[in-house]
């Protein structure tokens, strides 16, 4: 049996004018929990749903278990939780639950399943009465039903609440440890970091970046100065300490630091006027720029001082 | 290592299960969809001078097979356009695409279900008949006309799966009645078709609602039902699984 969970080369999907996969490769093994990480349009559902075979790609070839992605969800091998998936109005938790092993040949059984999603007390509720955090874990006990080899989540936690989300990543990680595959689209990079051991990060259809969360935090560096620079020149930015990325955006200039009071340190006493200053979080957008190469004017780039200790962070607790 | 086999064929039978039980909840649709035909027939039969032949047969009876037929689409409608849109609207069709449960057997599940559905809308308008007309039919024409009947209604439980993909939650009901009482009046089921004005005269054979009353009445008058009426059936029930399924499947692809 193949060792290759996920396998994607050269693949491409348009949707009219828009290219929202560009010639991606991407093997993910048996195994592995990985994030695809990117922004709103970064092309993560997209590869989803090429995943699922959904859709089908314009060019290249997408594998999942060795066959094709539609030939392995009719064999019950993957367990999937989609953004705008649902469930099916009118019956029972329990009768939803029962349909749905149903359809698998070594399904989990029903009443472990009410246990795990902590809806055993509600199994003769209907599923449109559900609270918003019970949904999700019946969503949930829905894409694990049939014992899935591999598991894909489209930005699963999108709807919850922070504690679902914590007892959510907490089921996902019980799952991942059986030696299954676990896939899940996220633009939150914490979640990226916490739950994967690998993130690939997606950027118009193409993926920039590969790697740990440790490898990626390094690249990516943690918060932004930014200030108005005026007519006076951007010389000598980038050799601050702690910056890693040095950016001119018009007037402003934006500086990438894994040390924010060293930089500002030297950059005022290396400047008379640095009007405007400001400090906040590296945007995720940022992030993905700096690992991907930045289509911006003239960045300058240089490796890092030194490792960040936390990853930039954006939108986590909207 | 081992390979795991193909999903089983067995769900079906539970798909179907589940998706009959789920009506019974859903009381617009009984009171609608059961009573009214029986309100219907009681009310042409019983008004004086309403009362109009249906090819040669007693009026109570072209009557009693007229809304059994009725009946019998109207449910077979309901029990699939309205519901259908709204499971698109809730995500449970993308769900169900990437649950092992291929496309054309959703779409059976779903036929057979409103189908099941229908027998009740036929039994019931038989048996107010038989009450209130004393109608006297031999035990296996009675059979042979409400099974007739009831294989005659697939081609509108396809109809209602297109209408439930075409439309959206908001408007899947009124869609779906405003081509439910148009194959009723158009096909002859509420006045025989000689009764129609000449324009709908014109299309009425061509539609599925005449055709399926159709089996009925020949059978009540003693001349077996026509090949040509039994072949429009299908042919509609081709036409309409057929863009059911392509229609699952378009609407599922989406990104």
């Amino acid at each position: 049996m193949t060792e290759v969970a996920v396998d994607f080369r050269g693949v491409r999907k348009e949707f009219g004018d828009v290219l929202a996969i560009d010639a991606l490769d991407l093997e993910i093994r048996r195994g592995e929990t990985v994030a695809l990480l990117g922004a709103n349009g970064a092309g993560k559902s997209t590869a989803v749903s090429l995943m699922l075979g959904i859709l089908a790609p314009d060019a290249g070839e997408v594998r999942v278990l060795g066959e094709p992605p539609d030939r392995a969800v009719a064999r019950g091998r993957i367990g999937v939780m989609l953004q705008d998936g649902g469930l099916m109005p009118g019956v029972s938790v329990a009768s939803m639950l029962a349909l749905v092993t149903s359809m698998y040949s070594t399904p989990r059984p029903v009443g472990q399943l009410l246990v795990e999603a902590g809806l055993a007390h509600l199994a003769s509720r209907r599923v449109d009465r559900l609270s918003g955090g019970q949904t999700q874990r019946l969503r949930f006990a829905v894409a694990v039903a049939g014992n899935p080899d591999v598991l894909v989540l489209d930005e699963p936690t999108a709807a919850m609440d922070a504690e679902s989300r914590r007892s959510f990543w907490a089921h996902i990680r019980s799952f991942a440890a059986d030696g299954r595959t676990v896939i899940f689209a996220t633009h939150y990079l914490r979640e990226a970091d916490d739950v994967a051991d690998r993130i690939v990060v997606l950027a118009a259809g193409r993926s920039v970046a590969d790697g740990t969360p440790v490898q990626l935090k390094t690249v990516a560096g943690a918060r932004t100065v930014r200030f108005t620079l005026g007519d006076e020149s951007d010389a000598g930015l980038d050799r601050l300490p702690g910056v890693t990325v040095a950016e001119v955006h018009g007037t402003t200039a934006a500086l990438r630091t894994v040390d924010v009071e060293r930089t500002v340190r030297a950059l005022l006493a290396a400047r008379e006027h640095v009007p405007d200053l400001e400090v906040g979080g590296a945007e995720l957008e940022d992030a993905v720029i700096a690992l991907g190469g930045s289509s911006r004017t003239a960045p300058s780039r240089r490796s890092p001082h030194e490792g960040p200790d936390v990853l930039p962070t954006r939108g986590d607790d909207r | 290592m081992t390979t795991q086999p193909s999903a089983p064929s067995a769900p079906l039978t539970r798909f179907v299960s589940v998706e009959v039980t789920r009506m019974a909840s859903d009381a617009r649709f009984l009171v609608l969809m059961l009573g009214m035909p029986v309100g219907m027939y009681l009310l042409f039969t019983n008004l004086p001078g309403t009362s109009q032949s249906t090819g040669g047969l007693a009026p109570q009876v072209g009557a009693m097979i007229s809304m059994a037929a009725f009946g019998a689409i109207g449910t077979a409608l309901t029990a699939t356009a309205p519901r259908l849109a709204q499971e698109r609207a809730t995500g449970w069709m993308r769900q169900l695409r990437v649950l092992p449960m291929p496309g054309h057997r959703v779409v059976a599940a779903k036929v057979l279900a409103a189908m099941i559905w229908a027998l009740p809308a036929i039994v019931l308008v038989f048996a107010a008949a038989e009450l209130d007309h004393d109608i006297r039919l031999a035990a296996w024409r009675w059979c042979a006309i409400a099974v007739l009947l009831w294989l005659g209604t697939a081609p509108f439980a396809a109809l209602g799966l297109l209408i439930g993909y075409l439309t959206d939650e908001s408007s899947a009901f009124a869609v779906m009645y405003g081509v439910y009482l148009f194959l009723g009046a158009a096909g002859g089921l509420w006045m025989p078709v000689p009764a129609l004005p000449t324009v709908l005269q014109r299309i009425a054979h061509t539609l599925p609602s005449n055709r399926d009353a159709e089996l009925g009445w020949s059978v009540a008058a003693a001349h077996g039902p026509s090949l040509v009426g039994a072949a429009i059936l299908v042919g509609w029930l081709a036409a309409f699984t057929g863009t059911a399924v392509l229609a699952y499947r378009r609407a599922t692809a989406t990104r």
